[in-house]
């Protein structure tokens, strides 16, 4: 009974949809503001992201009918579900309960949006849809392997796949090369520059979005805010120190969250977009340096040990 | 399989309407086909129902970016007709205005292009370098856009400060050879998109008879302000940068080292401003039946102005425009082909297209 109530509150208050999608709206508006102010511009107000999403909801859409208009409609409610069920997730306060395999099902819940959008793109059958999702599919297939390995390696090293047995354990140099490494896949992830392929506007219009609007616009919008909360939250767990106080850990998280926000928008407005193949080689490169520098540090500590 | 891309009429990656059908295997596009005529205004005709004073002003809309140029060219055109000479301080001041348009123009395709890269901090950057440039064409001029400068037989307005305008120019040039110049040429996100893409070798541009800096980074050194001077280039001391290569970079790099140049031939004219009349200060000017023509070099490249008329007449018989997109656009479809999909919206801007001008 008791397990079910913390696993309810972590789903639903904190950090999950109560915190989380206010959050989301928060961490959209850092990053546009941030990136408008390095970019000598005004930015949009603070209730901005808010707006959008009651302004796209109370918007009307023609039907779409058969198979696909309903696929349609589908994918962008799963992938808000599975983003909040992957914000849910995170250990963010001490002691709030986990177990055994969770890191698991938390990098099966990330990756369930961007396959969302991988069959959005397709089911939409818009020329651009179809091409930002063939980009979506590579990009995803050469930033994973990076993105995997690292946390695999990290939780190998350890000997658990529980979260918060994790974001517990002293930090190491391999954790700190992970953490790196997840970092580096974040912008694909999240589709920022360099790697804001799959919705380059001046190429392919907005992408697997292109067809959309109105409410399933809003939600595609929502589970974006999602997917920011859960990438920038997974890499704050794994910095955050070791803290007894539910409140102090819940302020570092956010403070934390919001600093890495701030450097993928630095990052973001200070390069221009790669082509697909650039992108591709560059993971792949990371994907080789991480595997050699992982297996070593894997190794030494057993050794060690 | 191959499919078709339709890229515009209205496309984000797109200034003006035109059409750029792509034909494309994967991401590879194969071949392309342009559609043009989205922007017609039947200007040209237009012009045979105005007057030679209102007919200045109607060709100055032709374009809102080489505004200038443009009624430059018709008022040369005119003025051979009417055998009018203007005087040596309006000469200096339409080189000043024209090298002032080519710097705001280069620096906004430097603009649109980092936009293309999906560099939109450096695309910010460009605008705000780009508002101080027509400030200065304002403080000239008193206007942002249509700069209503020239008139037949000289220009309409002085430099009365030629000193404070020279401040303007060196703050300008200062702050581009600070900010667009390096991080267009040290970037490493921005070059890996420009090198070796677009690739319009020295013969195809021969063949298709490219202008301006698409022929000069091309490696042809053809430049009118230096073939066949007008206004008072004649006695200003200026390079023409050529490069060999031909790609988005080579474009890139002599519209970077145009802006450098323009600079120069600003700080000269400037410096040398003639004493005297700005205009001859005629009212009614005596056409003889014929036909003109005078060519100089926009931002872009030449542009061409044929105006024919009949003595007596108010009105011109027939006024012809060629813009050099004109003759660029069609170096486009070689550039293009075997060239990345997400590459095109930056190979079809690194002519500098400008369809408003070309449909007219």
């Amino acid at each position: 009974m008791n397990i079910l109530i913390t696993s309810l509150a972590r789903l639903l208050i904190f950090p999950g949809l109560v915190f989380a999608v206010p959050a989301a709206w928060f961490f959209l508006w850092v990053e546009r503001k941030a990136v408008a102010r390095m970019q000598g511009r005004i930015g949009p107000p603070f209730m901005q992201p808010f707006y959008d999403f009651i302004k796209l909801v109370g918007k009307d859409t023609p039907q779409r009918t058969g198979a696909s208009g309903m696929l349609m409609k589908a994918w962008p409610l799963i992938a808000v579900s599975a983003a909040a069920g992957a914000v849910g997730l995170l250990p963010v306060l001490p002691a709030s309960g986990g177990f055994q395999g969770d890191l698991i099902l938390l990098l099966a819940l990330l990756e369930v949006p961007s396959m969302c959008i991988i069959a959005a793109g397709f089911s939409s059958r818009s020329i651009f849809g179809e091409i930002g999702s063939a980009r979506e599919a590579v990009l995803s297939v050469s930033y994973n392997v990076v993105f995997l390995l690292a946390i695999i390696s990290i939780a190998a090293s350890q000997h658990t796949f529980r979260l918060d047995t994790l974001a517990q354990l002293p930090a190491s140099p391999l954790r700190w090369l992970g953490i790196a490494a997840i970092l580096v896949c974040l912008p694909a992830k999240l589709h920022l520059n360099p790697f804001s392929l799959p919705n380059a506007e001046q190429e392919i219009y907005s992408g697997p979005m292109t067809e959309y609007a109105g409410p399933e616009l809003a939600m595609w919008e929502l589970s974006h805010g999602l997917e920011w909360v859960a990438a920038t939250g997974l890499v704050a767990t794994l910095i955050a120190p070791q803290l007894t106080l539910w409140w102090v850990a819940a302020l570092v998280f956010v403070a934390l969250s919001f600093f890495i926000v701030l450097l993928l928008s630095v990052v973001a407005s200070a390069t221009a977009r790669l082509q697909i193949d650039t992108t591709v080689r560059f993971y792949w490169q990371c994907t080789l340096i991480f595997a050699v520098l992982a297996v070593a540090s894997a190794l030494f500590m057993r050794l060690r040990a | 399989m191959s499919y078709k891309i339709p890229m515009g009429p209205y496309h984000p990656a797109l200034e003006e309407p035109y059409k750029l059908d792509l034909i494309c295997e994967g991401e590879t596009v194969c071949d392309s086909k342009l559609r043009i005529g989205f922007n017609f205004r039947g200007i040209e005709h237009l012009a045979e129902t105005r007057n030679y004073i209102q007919v200045v002003a109607l060709m100055e809309r032709v374009c809102g970016i080489c505004s200038n140029i443009h009624t430059l060219t018709l008022c040369q055109a005119m003025e051979g007709l009417t055998g009018l000479t203007p005087p040596p301080r309006a000469k200096y001041i339409r080189v000043i205005m024209a090298e002032l348009e080519r710097l705001h123009s280069h620096v906004l395709w430097a603009g649109i292009a980092a936009k293309l890269m999906g560099f939109k901090t450096m695309f910010m950057t460009c605008f705000e370098i780009r508002e101080k440039v027509m400030d200065v064409l304002c403080a000239i001029s008193g206007n942002r856009v249509n700069y209503a400068m020239n008139r037949i037989g000289g220009v309409n307005r002085d430099i009365s400060d030629p000193q404070a305008i020279l401040k303007m120019v060196e703050a300008l040039e200062l702050e581009m050879a600070h900010t667009v110049i390096p991080i267009f040429t040290t970037s490493r996100t921005a070059i890996s998109r420009c090198a070796n893409i677009g690739v319009l070798t020295t013969e195809k541009a021969v063949s298709c008879g490219v202008v301006g800096p698409t022929a000069r980074a091309a490696g042809l050194p053809q430049d009118i302000r230096r073939a066949a001077p007008y206004a008072a280039y004649e006695e200003m001391e200026f390079d023409v940068p050529v490069q060999p290569a031909g790609d988005v970079t080579a474009r890139l790099l002599v519209r970077a080292l145009e802006i450098m140049e323009s600079c120069k031939i600003l700080r000269q004219a400037l410096a040398k401003l003639p004493p005297g009349e700005i205009n001859t200060g005629d009212d009614k000017f005596p056409f003889t039946t014929g036909t003109a023509t005078s060519r100089v070099e926009a931002p872009r490249g030449e542009v061409m102005y044929s105006v024919s008329w009949k003595e007596g007449s108010r009105t011109p018989s027939r006024v012809h425009v060629r813009t050099p997109t004109f003759a660029n656009m069609p170096a486009i479809r070689w550039m293009v082909m075997g060239a990345r999909l997400a590459d095109t919206p930056l190979i079809q801007a690194s002519i500098d297209p400008c369809y408003s001008c070309t449909d007219r």
